[in-house]
């Protein structure tokens, strides 16, 4: 076997050249993934090439995991097997850009930061706050189907990709879409590979709509006393004219480690920034004010929304071993559910703490216990449980490795699972791609 | 008459009323709104997804093409029995089923009528945002095959940006519901993928999705131009601006006029083109934004911004607009839409190209279209009792299609790929994306017996052949 990978290693290093090949251990550590250690790490240099690598590892029957910075590698079960570490780190370019058409294409390696930064020479942007942030890349969020609060006003990257590329295991290069706004032609393969964690294909180019900053934004902190004040703001914003970029619900230790300063004892704060031209803000500051009487500014800025998109590093830098989960619900729910889940954390001794968009149905929690792996795992299971119960879905984004073997990363399967099996049967037929880390086994 | 052993079996699997099969009963379903063809061997008006799914499974024992259809506005021969077969009508699952408000959802079945949704939730203060101009005939299940869009969908996005879920009934019938009324739901996202898939990989019955919060303020512009290039420039510089409207139209001169003699909507009778432009939202945003694309407008010589001041003056405008494929019969017996999508900021290229075809071929080409998102709908006159004057028209939409490929578009924006364009996938597509495309198709109809021929090409017809087909008239 050592060396029948030892040869699969060799021709992966006549694709790529082998200064693109990685055996050493502190390399191989680095891409470890729920503790199972690769045996090399590749680098592709381009879509070609990360085709090519993906055939030669069927062929050889090497199972491969795409990656760029981690910052989303944790989320899913652990791998059945893994040898390869596919890195984009090198395939980090502009390919097309027409700001005046709001298009760009980029490489899948690009990383969210520095695509940001690029736009904003031209007072452009793509919308979307993705966990893991700055570090986040491009063809990670596809794949992991990442948003955060800004999907509020302007919703998730299936609505702002117009196109992309893949590589497929049979060492293809495949496109689906274009550069236009409007599309109709073809089955649109970008929405499978949208939220696919790596298993179908490799993605190796994005086109993306483009949107102009705002002129100016304004961020509304206040303190919620109850879920059920929670409630009727909720309700209230979405029956209002307002349409804010963000609003999250908070409970003060996160507000806390996002470096907001507490009005007092509360015990959430819900934070929601407009944008806009002044006189719109304006608007903002008058309607607002009726309803969040303490309302101010807390100076709540550009920054502190920043470090709560990287929410999985503001909770494991306070509370290590906490697991991360996501609740996806419908919005009636959610207050309902960050109280049931409240309750289930008290009667286990465990520390709670949420970031509701809950105008959007997404709830992110952080548990902290110092409870045996298996009471952690079976606390995740009943929230899990309530969410299924109120209309939606639970999924580890990250936990402790003991936790993981205790519960599964998606939750139950629905009726379409074997659609989903014959889907990755067709792209994949050797089951090389991140095998076993997704929904159902797959 | 002998009721054949297919028919019997139809209805055995649903009644005696759902199902058409004399002669006589058929010659409606030949057709769609691009082309008629041959009639179907039965039709069937299921009531519910139980039935769809006997009524597929007959089918799929007499090993017989199943073509599901909604109200049969469809421009590219989707709902068109190729090869004969079963014609599944939605038309009488027309339900709504469900309508939560605070969920901001509703489920329909496929039957409904896209405008009857929206009316059923306009006095709450909500609407669903994907309009296509058919809105008053066309069904969901029917905008959900073709993904289409809409004068209002340029900013709010098209029905693939508004549909959550779905209960599909596979070719072998077989029943799975995708998605969920939440957006996220862990898995592959077989909604996405199904949506635009024009009826190929599965039958829906029934429809999650998204509704949206009427606006507070909207204010409807018809910028007026003595020349088209100017009326094209400002729509580029609008983009460039990063204003989007809620909707972005154009009309030409030619258009204008058959649409006025028809509609009386009030559009100037001697101006070489109209934007209508409408802006939705709040009402301080609305003020601003209508500001500053009067501004643009006048920048690029719009001889007269005109802002709507009444409702009605507003529903006048669009009248015009929606109606306007109707009032092109005044101009001319046949016509043949295209449905091309270019970057917007070619605009001012590709109008001055169809000028130029216009010119060589000597046929009158009017253009009314979804400017913003840059989605043309060159309309080519002709008569179709003129043989060359066919044959110039398919000349004149191929030369037009490959101006789109060129200046980096796509061949369709909206109407969907269907008999009308499946031979020139291969214009944007290689034959190794197409082979995925074929192999992701065979997961979900692995006999091909769900509306065949569609969609993908199958290398048997030469182009011209293909498109005088379906012309048809
Ligand atoms: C005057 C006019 C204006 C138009 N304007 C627009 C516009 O602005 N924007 C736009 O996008 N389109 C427009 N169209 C095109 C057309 O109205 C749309 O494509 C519409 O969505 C078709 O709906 P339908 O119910 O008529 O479907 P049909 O024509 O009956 O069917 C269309 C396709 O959908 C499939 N299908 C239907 N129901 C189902 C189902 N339940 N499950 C699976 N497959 C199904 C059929 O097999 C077929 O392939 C226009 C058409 C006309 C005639």
């Amino acid at each position: 076997m050592a060396t029948a990978t030892q040869a699969g290693v060799a021709k992966l290093a006549s694709i790529v050249g082998e200064a693109r090949v990685l055996t050493d251990a502190a390399s191989c550590q680095a891409c470890a993934v729920h503790g199972r250690v690769p045996r090399c790490v590749v680098f592709a240099p381009s879509a070609g090439q990360a085709a090519q690598v993906l055939q030669c590892a069927a062929e050889q029957d090497l199972a491969v995991i795409p990656r760029r910075n981690g910052t989303k590698i944790e989320t899913g079960n652990p791998p059945r097997r893994y040898d390869v570490a596919l890195s984009l780190k090198e395939m980090n370019q502009v390919w097309y850009y027409e700001p005046d058409d709001l298009v760009i294409s980029v490489e899948a390696g690009m990383k969210w930061g520095d695509l940001q930064h690029f736009l904003s020479r031209r007072g452009l942007w793509v919308p979307l706050d993705p966990p893991g942030g700055d570090k986040a890349s491009v063809g990670g969020c596809a794949a992991a189907g990442a948003s955060g609060p800004l999907r509020l006003r302007y919703g998730t990257l299936r609505d702002m990709v117009l196109g992309m590329t893949m590589a497929t295991t049979e060492g293809k290069v495949v496109k689906t879409g274009g550069r236009v706004v409007k599309n109709v032609a073809g089955y649109d393969l970008a929405k499978l590979l949208i939220g696919s964690w790596g298993t179908l294909g490799v993605i190796t180019e994005v086109t993306l709509k483009l949107f102009p900053r705002p002129p100016q934004t304004r961020t509304y902190a206040a303190a919620v006393a109850s879920l059920e004040e929670a409630r009727q703001l909720r309700r209230r914003l979405l029956e209002s004219p307002l349409a804010p970029q963000r609003m999250v619900l908070l409970d003060s230790t996160t507000a806390r480690l996002a470096g907001a300063a507490l009005f007092g004892d509360e015990r959430f704060q819900v934070w929601i920034e407009a944008a806009g031209s002044e006189r719109v803000l304006r608007r903002y500051d008058a309607e607002l004010s009726g309803w969040l009487p303490k309302a101010h500014s807390l100076g709540v800025n550009e920054s502190n929304w920043a470090s709560l998109a990287d929410y999985p590093a503001l909770w494991l830098g306070a509370w290590r071993g906490a697991a991360v989960l996501k609740a996806s619900l419908p919005v009636a729910a959610t207050e309902t559910f960050i109280g049931q889940a409240e309750e289930e954390a008290r009667a286990s001794e465990a520390r709670l703490a949420c970031i509701g968009m809950t105008a959007v149905g997404v709830v992110r929690l952080a548990l902290a216990a110092s409870l045996p792996p298996d009471r952690l795992a079976s606390l995740i299971e009943r929230l899990r449980t309530q969410a299924v119960q109120l209309g939606g879905s639970l999924i580890v984004e990250r936990c402790p490795a003991d936790v993981r073997e205790h519960v599964d990363a998606w939750g139950p399967p629905g009726d379409d699972l074997q659609m989903m099996r014959r889907m990755k049967q067709a792209w994949d037929p050797k089951g090389i791609l991140s095998p076993g880390r997704f929904v159902g086994g797959i | 008459m002998q009721v054949p052993p297919l028919v019997q079996e139809l209805i055995q699997a649903t009644n005696e009323e759902a199902v058409l099969w004399r002669p006589e009963d058929l010659m409606l379903y030949e057709y769609d709104a691009l082309s008629s063809r041959r009639p179907p061997e039965a039709v069937v008006f299921p009531a519910t997804t139980q039935q769809v799914a006997a009524v597929v499974k007959v089918a799929a024992r007499h090993h017989c093409p199943v073509i599901p259809r909604g109200a049969g506005t469809g421009l590219s021969g989707g709902a068109v029995a190729l090869e004969g077969g079963v014609v599944v009508s939605l038309a009488r699952m027309n339900q709504i089923l469900e309508i939560d408000l605070e969920n901001q959802r509703a489920r329909v079945q496929p039957g409904v009528v896209n405008q009857d949704l929206s009316l059923a939730v306009a006095d709450a203060g909500y609407y669903y945002a994907p309009d296509p101009s058919s809105q008053k005939a066309c069904t969901l299940g029917g905008n959900v095959a073709e993904n289409s869009g809409g004068p209002h969908t340029l900013a709010y996005g098209v029905t693939t940006n508004h549909v959550l879920g779905l209960e599909v009934v596979l070719p072998d019938g077989c029943v799975i519901r995708t998605g969920a009324r939440y957006w996220d739901r862990p898995g592959y996202d077989l909604t996405g993928f199904i949506v635009g898939s024009e009826g190929t990989l599965g039958i829906v019955t029934e429809i999650v999705v998204r509704l949206m919060r009427l606006p507070e303020a909207v204010k409807t512009l018809l910028a007026i131009y003595d020349s088209v290039a100017d009326a094209t420039a400002t729509v580029a510089a609008i983009t460039a601006h990063g204003i989007t409207p809620a909707a972005l139209e154009m009309m030409d001169g030619l258009m204008l006029r058959a649409i006025e003699a028809a509609t009386h909507a009030g559009y100037p009778l001697d101006a070489a083109a109209v934007l209508l432009i409408e802006l939705e939202g709040l009402r301080e945003a609305v003020e601003e934004e209508a500001d500053s694309i009067t501004a643009v407008c006048g920048a690029h010589r719009a001889r007269q911004v005109r802002v709507a001041r009444r409702a009605e003056e507003r529903e006048l405008l669009w009248r015009g607009r929606k109606n306007a494929f109707g009032a092109i019969g005044r101009l001319t017996p046949s016509f043949y839409v295209q449905d091309g999508v270019i970057p917007r900021t070619r605009l001012p290229q590709m109008l001055d190209y169809i000028a130029g075809v216009e010119r060589r071929y000597g046929l009158r080409i009017g253009n009314v279209f979804h400017a913003g998102d840059g989605n043309l709908h060159p309309l080519i006159m002709f008569d179709s009792r003129d043989a060359q004057q066919v044959r110039h028209a398919v000349k004149a939409a191929e030369e037009i299609m490959g101006k789109c490929v060129e200046l980096g578009g796509s061949i369709t924006g909206e109407h969907g790929v269907g008999i009308e364009k499946n031979e020139l996938m291969p214009l944007i597509f290689s034959e190794e994306d197409l082979a995925v495309m074929r192999k992701l198709k065979q997961v979900f109809n692995p006999q091909n017996l769900l509306n065949p021929g569609k969609v993908l090409p199958s290398g048997k017809m030469c182009g011209e052949v293909r498109v005088q087909v379906s012309l048809g008239s």
